[in-house]
């Protein structure tokens, strides 16, 4: 205390003391509980599962099991941005088809580029195995439509451009069915108590 | 330099948490009977080892070892940046951008109290480096959140359409004087009104409390509100106010004048252990609250970095 008084500065109050100790208690406090609580993540965690329905093995991000309804959301997270965009890429293309070809081949390029990023998120995407199979057949149908879009862009004229239109169209409507059948098959899939 | 003369000789140590310039004297100079043991390290520091051809301080090594870290949040958004993957960005950019903001500026707070406990210095340059990095994490989320968001009301609607984003815009707004004075050309141009500037860290410290706060539903889990919907049944754990709230305490009370008072008292009488035994559970908490940070930041991070972003 004499060395605080001989530097000049300001001498220590017990309040400070009071103050410090005060805070270390509530922190002691605070983590003690928070450690007693820890014990439990692994009775809450089995709860959880056992309420929500479990996929095992199915999370990329190491989780021992990943719920039906986070891999929904996890699906739906990934298609309803790339479809917005999809979308967008489309109208782009209806707005110039008949007018403007440099603008109409720059929105289906975005297109391609668009819709062969949601191809390859869908490609790594962890489905259960029922639905696999189908989610194969939907990212097959992606590319297809794709490619026939790519070629498309490369139309030398707005009439080369729109003979495209109806098997760009079909190819659409497999994607599109594709996609129904999946989500159908996500929302409806039975938790893992209900499978034999 | 100029804002130097401004220090006042103090017995407790210098609280300058808002520089991020590391080349300042400290008041820990004014403790003539503290500072031999104390620079022990720093001197240590200082000395020079072979690389190459070249000589290295072992500082430097020391401070790219330590400061590397703070560019992991960008290396993660990398692979999305370049393959210009929209959905990457639009579902976890928030949370790898936005936590690693997050963190960086938890690493810049720590600087100070670090100090406090110490007494070394060697380590004061990773505070400019980590409050850089926080600026170019806070801007990139908002950028990102601003071009690819969901939210409806184009690019500022979608920065600033909710009232939890307002206060992110505030904050990325706030950084960006940070960002642009924070070098020695600024601070001597500045002089002495760069550190009340530099205090604007405070601020968005502040601000931070807010956003988290309204992003979460004030701290509690409400249905699928909060990010307790993770599935591992511990929402609050993964209550990104309550991490935040466990590392501020820590940050917080080493700034607090009558704790650097006391501190300062005890460290003369010789009594460390004293000191280190009463700020053990809250540097504890600390470090409780930054371990579901950082493997938040991990977590979402990884999948990003695969472009296979999750949206938990």
């Amino acid at each position: 205390m004499s060395e605080t008084y001989a530097s000049g500065a300001r001498p220590e109050r017990r309040a400070d003391s009071v103050m410090t100790v005060a805070i270390s208690v509530l922190a002691a406090v605070l983590v003690i509980t928070g450690l007693i609580y820890a014990a439990g993540t692994g009775g809450r965690h089995q709860a959880v599962l056992a309420a929500a329905g479990c996929e095992p093995n199915l999370s990329p991000s190491g989780l021992q099991c990943t719920t039906v309804q986070m891999l929904t959301s996890q699906y739906v997270a990934i298609t309803t941005p790339a479809i917005q965009q999809l979308n967008t890429d489309v109208a782009a293309y209806t707005a110039n088809e008949r007018h403007h070809l440099a603008a109409a081949e720059a929105a289906l390029r975005a297109e391609v580029t668009s819709a062969s990023a949601f191809g390859a998120s869908l490609a790594r995407f962890p489905f259960p195995p029922t639905i696999a199979p189908a989610a194969k057949v939907l990212v097959e149908a992606i590319r297809a439509r794709v490619k026939l879009t790519a070629e498309q862009a490369r139309s030398a004229s707005l009439t080369q451009l729109r003979s495209f239109n109806g098997r760009v169209n079909v190819a659409g409507v497999a994607v599109q069915t594709e996609m129904k059948l999946i989500r159908k098959a996500l929302a409806a899939r039975p938790t893992a108590n209900q499978e034999p | 330099m100029a804002t130097t003369r401004n220090y006042e000789p103090d017995l407790y140590p210098d609280d300058a948490i808002d520089r991020w310039n590391g080349k300042q004297e400290s008041a820990d100079d004014y403790r003539p009977q503290r500072r031999a043991a104390k620079r022990r390290v720093d001197e240590w520091m200082e000395v020079e080892f072979k690389f190459g051809g070249s000589r290295i301080k072992r500082k430097a090594l020391a401070l790219v070892l330590l400061g590397a870290p703070g560019l992991v949040p960008l290396l993660f958004m990398l692979p999305a940046l370049i393959t210009l993957n929209k959905n990457t960005f639009s579902v976890s950019v928030d949370d790898t951008l936005g936590t690693g903001a997050e963190l960086c500026l938890f690493l810049c707070l720590l600087i100070t109290p670090m100090v406090t406990l110490t007494g070394q210095r060697w380590f004061v340059p990773l505070r400019r480096w980590y409050g850089i990095m926080m600026a170019c994490c806070a801007i990139g989320d908002a950028l990102a959140a601003g071009l690819t968001d969901t939210f409806a009301g184009g690019f500022f609607g979608r920065v600033a359409g909710h009232v939890f984003e307002l206060m992110g815009f505030m904050m990325v707004m706030l950084v960006i004087p940070l960002l642009v004075t924070g070098n020695h050309w600024a601070q001597r141009k500045l002089g002495r009104f760069w550190k009340p500037l530099q205090r604007l860290t405070y601020v968005i410290w502040g601000l931070l409390a807010f956003h988290l706060m309204l992003l979460e539903g004030f701290g509690f889990q409400r249905g699928s509100n909060g990010s307790g919907f993770a599935g591992d049944g511990d929402p609050i754990f993964h209550q990104r106010f309550y991490q935040y709230s466990a590392c501020s305490l820590f940050l917080l009370t080493l700034r607090l004048p009558p704790v650097k008072r006391w501190i300062a008292a005890r460290q003369s009488e010789g009594r460390n252990w004293l000191v280190h035994l009463t700020i053990l559970p809250i540097f504890a908490l600390f470090v409780f609250g930054m371990i579901f940070i950082v493997n938040e930041e991990i977590f979402k991070g990884i999948d990003s970095f695969m472009e296979h972003p999750s949206s938990e």
